[in-house]
């Protein structure tokens, strides 16, 4: 999201920074700085005659486009693999929640 | 993140519905919808979300979709053929709207 933008106004799907600390058992934590994605994606709900009543457009800012990215913890013990995998965004989009390779939750 | 919800982007609108009932009484109201933006990312998941989906799951999506809050019930009359009677059937439209957890985006 350019920086120029309004946060509070955007409308749409976007790359943006995010940061996390990647950890797993057996290793030290390690704090990534990657993309991800963030935005409003234009959804809505409108009466119909017939069930269930309820017609629903609902969709998510999610990853359409992933580089596979590797890093390695510090401090891991010896029988524990130091190499932590993760997906950077290189292009988002409002699309439905893929629970293939998604964990789909609120907030 | 979380600090940039912008509920007040999901809002009641006014819409066209058709009706028809058996393709002989028809008529045409206007009711309530809920369309609008609301917030949604999409980020890596945790280490406990990976292990938890057997390592398919690595993007998580948070995200809240435009939706009913609150409906009502209203009567509307529809016109049959040559005037003979009129038929009343039972609609719902839009109270109130507000971001929600998204129900119609997953596969």
């Amino acid at each position: 999201v350019s920086m120029t933008t309004t946060l509070q106004s955007f409308r749409g799907c976007a790359v943006r920074d995010f940061s996390f600390v990647a950890f797993k058992p057996g290793c030290r934590g390690l704090h990534i700085t990657t993309e991800a994605c963030w935005g409003r994606c234009h959804t809505w709900e409108r009466p119909i005659l017939e069930p269930p009543f309820i017609h629903r457009h609902h969709r998510v800012c999610t990853y359409s486009r992933i580089r596979h990215m590797t890093a390695r913890l510090p401090g891991c013990q010896p029988n524990v693999s130091a190499l932590y995998h993760y997906p950077m965004a290189l292009h988002c989009h409002c699309s439905i929640c893929s629970t293939q390779d998604t964990e789909c939750e609120t907030f | 993140w979380r600090s940039l919800r912008a509920k007040f982007l999901c809002q009641c609108v006014c819409v066209s519905l058709h009706l028809d009932r058996r393709g002989t009484c028809k008529g045409t109201h206007l009711v309530y919808a809920c369309v609008g933006y609301c917030e949604s990312s999409a980020f890596p998941s945790r280490y406990s979300v990976l292990v938890a989906s057997n390592f398919t799951h690595n993007i998580t999506s948070a995200s809240q979709c435009c939706t009913i809050s609150r409906e009502a019930k209203v009567k509307v009359r529809l016109d049959c053929p040559q005037g003979r009677h009129h038929d009343e059937i039972e609609i719902l439209t839009a109270k109130a709207c507000r971001c929600d957890m998204c129900r119609k985006s997953r596969y």
